[in-house]
């Protein structure tokens, strides 16, 4: 900052750092958390490490073996299709949503709760619940049956197929609230005028929104995309819930194979390699992202940094 | 903020009165449809809360309880075993609270300061660090578990809720940094300006600047915070051990295939009082939470 | 305020020297029983040692065993490694390896379990010469529960090799109803697998199963066996995914399902649901081609890992101490379905049902004939890494109808491959 601070010496010398000052311990412990979490992760997946961890350089034949077994591709495949529909389909169904809140509806508050309330709801619960409903003995297919309807089949759960879009099912419901909240905001505060030039040119409603309101809230849409990409990246209780990686190894992602090297079968060095591929993968998105926030930034001049 | 000038706008009162209740209906019943497939999982488990389990086993989740009971409540909070100890999920819901609401606490204050120093005493590197700190809201949390053991084995809060506490508190101030920095973005530099060449310092700032325009996003933080924190399961079992489990555990330990059968009805009772307090929270402060979200995430 | 300091501190003083005089047993054990019957006998557990002057605490990990082992390893790194904890088969060596486990001889030796605990144990409680473990019980994987109803009402005899089983199967299918109750999982697909394999070529079991032979996996005799699990899954009803366990005993013991394959463990879940031995349910080997009696052996122990503070150390010489005596291992194991670890023990008294007095019968029958194997699904014989991987082929295969048995078999053989 330039502005000249009040006393002098060393009252002078903290006045003018006492930001720096008063950000060391967090920046100190987030710094060990990303850095050297991601370091020490890195190291151990071209180590020795088996049923603890050690040191002992040993090469990158982990991630070799990782990529060989179809149990790991098949994840890696499925993070990114789940992300895709997961993260489209959240925001889709959330702008659906907000559209429909943003017509003067009665009742407002309640119909946000409703829609905002699964966030509430931990992955776990989600899952169970959801498996409940989708399993056939147990669920949508069992009720019909009772009521009557004997050929009714709703076995999506069960088919290896179709087992993953429950999976994106059951994660859009949990999240598409949040997307909603979001983008509703971001209506909230689109220029009215903006929105009346166009009605008096005679676009209709859905025009208006697809032309008009909705690019003028894209960097929500942006954020929105955010948030939901780190849940898509760390999903795995939901599936533990919801469908143990099955059928077969149908539903797995990668979150669940590096717990499973690591944890269950003493292949740590392995199951680092698998964490360090999570996160490859996590640039493969983010620093396209970051790119461009800074192109974004220079276009603007920084005149608000 | 810009809502009255949009609320000028309503896209639907256009047209003939007959297109105009056309298409309210179809918004009505849209929502309705919606409304129907968000509310079936907790219907579904309330409902089932209140039937006897043969009922459960006979005819599967979906369906009216014939003959509810309200046992199964007072079963899953007080005397259900689990883990060999008959005293139900009252004891994690406790540890539970004593962890997540000074996790909370903790990591919304340091985000309150840490967004305030990134967005209002910029100093050279400090977008550098704001992206460093975000990092970390995207670790895989399995990828961290190892260093996390070691790093609380060595100060000593192994097995302590403190340890979880810890560990929550610097995993979610990636989160409350990113949301106040952004929200604090917002406020006027010459608003702080001004108060430095009344003489004010960093401290009195923000208390007289900064928090008094925080309510919102203070809201927002303390929701997905204490939401996070109260639903995450892996450190809550991995870090903890005997009577210092969170509910989480317990919920999982329901779940878990061991011997004998399925308790569903007062599984689906203790799920309901796992999810009450991050759900209170969001009927409490869902308004809020969504105004916050406009003034801060979204940048 | 002040005044209470001194008499106070004394007290304390006084308190503490006495503690460290007598150390007082404690103990945190890990396991993974967290409810039903399991989870009944270990609160036996508990009691027994707090009735002899210990404090109990207990650490429940909900029935995964990943999760377990995750607590495990995590308490190991942190410095705080458990003093007692639930691991079985090549775990105990594995973590015997690391050099963390504690040693047990002494109270071996004082207390003879060399003489009296089952031989086939032996080698997994003392991966390296020394007693590290306490074994709990014996369960046996190769059972084959059949409805009692269901075989009366279709005039079927419980099948004796696999080419009956398929006879009888055919004969339920055709008359429209579900043969086999299965719930799809990796290890229950595998637990399955077991009995096939060893019931259609013991050699290929143990040359595969114990000895990771990868030829031997990628032999006719495994394309054989796949294809034998290829029709029982054809036997399966539509509903085997994400079914627990218990769901599948139950549709077997009402009647829905014909046969249903699991351990001794649905011995103790069945008769606790109010299932009767002979009347609901009928306990069988699981058919073998090669007319013996055959167990598949599975085993629960304890494991002690080190540690530096006394009442500990004491605590685990208690807790050993109380495992391994006759009276824990009979209510423990009425309680679980299974037979004792102990070969002194007598089963007809103490509440042991018909299947666990046969399992014991069988034990014994399966030495002498040499056919007694211990189960790879349930992690008695190889290392974990190649366990998964094999694991993961197996229940692909039960998953995926396209998979062909000659693929999973070398699936199988190129699964473990890449994990040596």
């Amino acid at each position: 900052m330039s502005l000249p601070a009040s006393s002098g010496g060393l009252g002078r010398w903290l006045g003018d750092h006492i930001a720096q000052i008063v950000l060391i311990p967090t920046l100190l412990a987030s710094f060990a958390y990303v850095v050297l979490f991601s370091v020490w992760t890195f190291w151990l997946s071209v180590s020795t490490s088996t049923m603890l961890p050690d040191p002992t350089f040993s090469g990158f034949g982990e991630y070799a073996a990782l990529w060989q077994s179809k149990r790991w591709t098949v994840s890696f495949s499925n993070l990114f299709v789940f992300g895709t529909f997961y993260v489209i389909g959240a925001m889709v169904v959330g702008t659906l949503l907000a559209i429909l809140i943003d017509q003067r509806v009665k009742f407002e508050a309640v119909w946000r709760t409703i829609f905002l309330y699964p966030l509430a709801i931990s992955f776990i619960v989600t899952g169970t619940v959801w498996r409940w409903i989708f399993h056939p003995q147990t669920g949508v297919e069992l009720a019909l049956h009772d009521m009557g309807w004997i050929s009714a089949q709703f076995d999506w759960i069960t088919d290896r197929d179709l087992a993953l879009y429950v999976v994106v099912i059951t994660a859009i419901w949990h999240a598409s609230g949040f997307a909603m909240a979001l983008i509703l905001a971001g209506l909230r505060s689109v220029d009215g005028d903006i929105v009346k030039a166009a009605q008096i040119d005679g676009a209709s409603v859905p025009r208006t929104y697809a032309r008009v309101i909705l690019p003028t809230i894209w960097p929500i849409f942006l954020a929105v995309a955010v948030v939901l990409l780190q849940f898509a990246i760390k999903t795995y209780d939901l599936v533990v819930a919801l469908t143990q990686g099955g059928p077969g190894v149908a539903t797995t992602v990668p979150a669940i194979v590096v717990f499973d090297l690591m944890f269950e079968r003493g292949q740590i060095a392995q199951g680092s390699a698998a964490a360090v591929m999570i996160l490859v993968a996590l640039g493969i998105v983010l620093i396209p992202y970051a790119l461009y926030m800074r192109w974004r930034k220079r276009q603007e001049g920084g005149d608000h940094g | 903020m810009a809502e009255t000038t949009h609320a000028d706008f309503d896209a639907l009162s256009t047209g003939s009165l007959r297109r105009r209740i056309t298409a309210k209906a179809i918004v009505y019943a849209l929502l309705t449809v919606f409304a129907l497939f968000y509310l079936m999982p907790i219907v579904i488990i309330l409902a089932n809360t209140l039937r006897p389990l043969d009922d459960i086993v006979r005819t599967g989740f979906i369906a009216w309880p014939a003959d509810p009971s309200l046992s199964h409540w007072a079963e899953a909070w007080s005397t259900f075993c689990i883990g060999g100890t008959c005293e139900g999920v009252s004891r994690y819901f406790k540890n539970s609270l004593a962890m997540a609401i000074p996790a909370t606490i903790i990591s919304t204050m340091l985000g309150l300061i840490n967004g305030y120093i990134l967005s209002k005493w910029r100093f050279r590197g400090a977008d550098l660090l704001f992206g460093l700190i975000t990092l970390g809201v995207f670790l895989p949390p399995q990828m961290t578990l190892l260093p996390w053991a070691w790093v609380l084995g060595n100060v000593g809060l192994s097995n302590t809720i403190s340890g979880l506490i810890l560990v929550h508190v610097v995993q979610g101030v990636s989160f409350t940094t990113l949301f106040c920095r952004n929200y604090f973005l917002a406020i006027p530099d010459d608003l702080i300006k001004a108060a430095r060449i009344d003489g004010a310092g960093f401290w009195r700032i923000f208390r007289r600047i900064v928090l008094p325009l925080s309510p919102p996003i203070v809201i927002v933080a303390v929701i997905w915070q204490f939401t996070g924190i109260w639903n995450e399961f892996l450190f809550g079992t991995i870090f903890t051990s005997g009577d210092k489990q969170p509910i989480t555990a317990a919920i999982v330990a329901f779940s878990g295939s061991g011997t004998g059968e399925r308790h569903y009805n007062v599984e689906a009772a203790a799920v309901i009082m796992a999810a009450l307090p991050p759900l209170f929270i969001y009927l409490v402060g869902g308004k809020y939470f969504v105004r916050g979200l406009t003034s801060g995430a979204v940048k | 305020m002040k005044r209470f300091n001194i008499p106070l501190c004394t007290t304390l003083m006084l308190g503490v020297s006495t503690f460290a005089l007598h150390a007082e047993p404690k103990t945190n054990m890990l396991h993974q029983w967290a409810q039903g019957s399991e989870a009944e006998a270990i609160a036996v557990l508990g009691e027994t040692f707090e009735a002899q002057g210990g404090t109990w605490s207990q650490t429940a990990m909900s029935g995964h065993t990943s999760a377990t082992l995750a607590k495990l390893r995590s308490d190991v790194v942190s410095g705080n490694a458990p003093a007692a904890v639930q691991l079985k088969g090549p775990e105990i060596s594995e973590w015997t390896a690391t050099g963390r486990t504690a040693n047990l001889d002494d109270l071996a030796t004082a207390e003879g379990w060399d003489d009296v605990v089952a031989p086939e144990l032996l080698s997994v409680m003392k991966p390296e010469g020394n007693w590290v473990a306490a074994p709990m019980n014996i369960h046996r994987v190769n059972w084959l529960y059949s409805s009692k109803k269901m075989l009366d009402d279709m005039g079927i005899e419980v099948p004796k090799t696999w080419a009956d089983f398929n006879a009888a199967c055919d004969a339920i299918k055709e008359a429209g109803k579900t043969c086999i109750a299965h719930g799809a999982a990796d290890w229950s697909d595998t637990t399955t697998f077991d009995s096939v394999v060893y019931g259609m070529d013991i050699d290929l079991y143990r040359r595969a199963f114990q000895e990771a032979d990868v030829d031997a996996m990628r032999s006719q005799g495994m394309i054989d066996a796949f294809a034998q699990l290829r029709k029982m899954v054809g036997y399966m009803d539509e509903g085997i995914n994400g079914r627990s366990w218990e769901q599948s005993m139950a549709m077997t013991m009402d009647g829905d399902a014909a046969f249903f394959l699991m351990g001794d463990w649905t011995v103790a879940s069945a008769n606790l649901a109010g299932y009767e031995e002979g009347v609901d349910y009928l306990c069988n080997q699981t058919p073998v081609d090669w007319g013996g009696t055959g167990y598949i052996l599975n085993a629960d122990s304890v494991v002690f890992f080190e540690q530096s503070d006394p009442d500990y150390i004491e605590g685990q010489e208690l807790l050993a101490k109380i495992i391994m005596s006759p009276e824990f291992q009979v209510t423990f194991n009425v309680a679980k379905g299974s037979i004792p670890s102990r070969t002194d023990v007598d089963l007809s008294v103490g509440g042991f049902t018909d299947c666990q007095q046969q399992s014991q019968a069988d034990l014994v029958a399966a030495v002498d004939e040499g056919t007694l194997v211990r189960s790879m699904a349930h992690n008695m014989t190889v290392l974990q890494k190649y366990r998964g991987a094999m694991m993961e082929v197996i229940t692909e295969f039960v998953a995926d109808d396209s998979i062909t048995p000659e693929e999973a078999a070398n699936q199988l053989a190129d699964a473990v491959e890449l994990q040596s």
